[in-house]
């Protein structure tokens, strides 16, 4: 993984970027941010809907209707950025545990809200009458709304990968 | 008591000194504040996105927005708590850091678009509470807010670029505590280094 991230990092994008880290690393941060705050709400609107705490004059396939088209333009805006900050400093993103865990649960984040749209939308009248009265499905929805807070929180800890000690490559680098 | 001292006095107190001597408090309480800014922007987004008739127009607006804003306020607060907290690890750096200056007034000014907002088109709601979309005022209200949110995300993520953080720990090095110690790994088998 070193090597590769020593590859990327002399690749023409990763220097465009490393001659103007200045301005570009930042901006690309933020427009990171700005999506994630999209993505959570939408996740969190929809879990609420579950959880009967907000929008009960909606179905549950109205709420994700409205909220899943930028639930998935915004997860697009991650992986652009994303992408970005990788190629832009490859070896502060690869090197850290904390950049690789937040992939996987950025994964099982996506899989459980694919999973969960087209499930909806085949039987949406069997989770509306039923399976949102479940216990497991209002607590799958709370996992869920906290696998994109612990991908937050991770997102941000790639700066202080040290945090994690002996497990942080990072530290043995 | 002038500004400087002000300022010194609260780097010096206690909780800004447990913040600065610990590994761990400042990237938790910093990552919280993402958490928290990231519900701000996103509640707040799906108001304005209400009000220019892009989403969610088939909801009464003050219906929708009794299911959001209580949430805004929670996270606000949790992100001025935050906020504070790192502020005070480094107040007169950061004080005298002009993108913290221009987050503090973007922040001002978001509170008086609100304001005027409440006070002007919140007043007629009645009148477009069904409607697809708000009064051009009410639109405009939006707009407005969406810029400033953005910006003030923009600026808060240029305040780390612009200032060092005040840490009496030294960045590179590994930490007292060790997980291979906790969890009683076995040395001859080290957690897998992840990607290779």
């Amino acid at each position: 993984m070193k090597e590769f991230a020593d590859w990327l990092s002399h690749t023409s994008l990763s220097v465009l970027i490393q001659n103007h880290n200045s301005w570009m690393i930042p901006t690309i941060q933020s427009v990171n941010i700005v999506g994630i705050g999209i993505v959570i709400v939408s996740v969190f609107m929809v879990d609420l809907r579950i959880l009967g705490l907000a929008g009960t004059d909606q179905t549950v396939k109205e709420t994700t209707n409205r909220f899943g088209p930028w639930l998935t333009g915004a997860l697009c805006v991650l992986l652009a950025t994303g992408l970005l900050m990788v190629v832009g400093e490859p070896v502060r993103e690869l090197i850290t545990i904390s950049f690789w865990v937040k992939m996987f649960l950025v994964a099982v984040g996506t899989l459980i809200a694919s999973i969960f749209q087209i499930v909806l939308r085949k039987h949406d009248q069997h989770w509306q009458d039923e399976l949102i009265h479940r216990v497991s499905i209002k607590g799958l929805a709370i996992l869920t709304f906290l696998i994109w807070v612990a991908i937050i929180v991770l997102g941000r800890l790639i700066a202080y990968d040290h945090v994690w000690g002996s497990w942080s490559p990072a530290t043995k680098a | 008591m002038d500004l400087s001292t002000f300022l010194a006095t609260l780097e010096s107190s206690n909780v800004a000194v447990s913040i600065r001597n610990s590994l761990y408090i400042f990237p938790l309480i910093e990552s919280a504040h993402v958490c928290g800014l990231a519900m701000v922007f996103g509640t707040i987004a799906i108001i304005d996105m209400r009000l220019l008739g892009l989403a969610s127009t088939r909801r009464p607006f003050r219906k929708l927005a009794s299911d959001v804003l209580k949430w805004t306020w929670a996270a606000f607060v949790l992100t001025a708590i935050t906020g504070a907290l790192m502020f005070i690890t480094n107040a007169s750096v950061y004080y005298h850091n002009v993108f913290f200056r221009t987050k503090m007034l973007a922040l001002v000014l978001a509170g008086i678009n609100m304001l005027v907002f409440e006070l002007t088109t919140g007043r007629s709601i009645h009148r477009w509470d069904k409607d697809a979309a708000a009064p051009t005022a009410g639109k405009t209200a939006a707009v407005v807010s969406l810029a400033l949110w953005i910006g003030i995300i923009f600026l808060g993520r240029w305040i780390g670029f612009t200032t060092t953080r005040a840490t009496t720990i030294p960045q590179e090095k590994a930490p007292e505590i060790n997980f291979d110690d906790i969890f009683q790994q076995a040395p001859d088998n080290p957690p897998a280094q992840p990607g290779k």
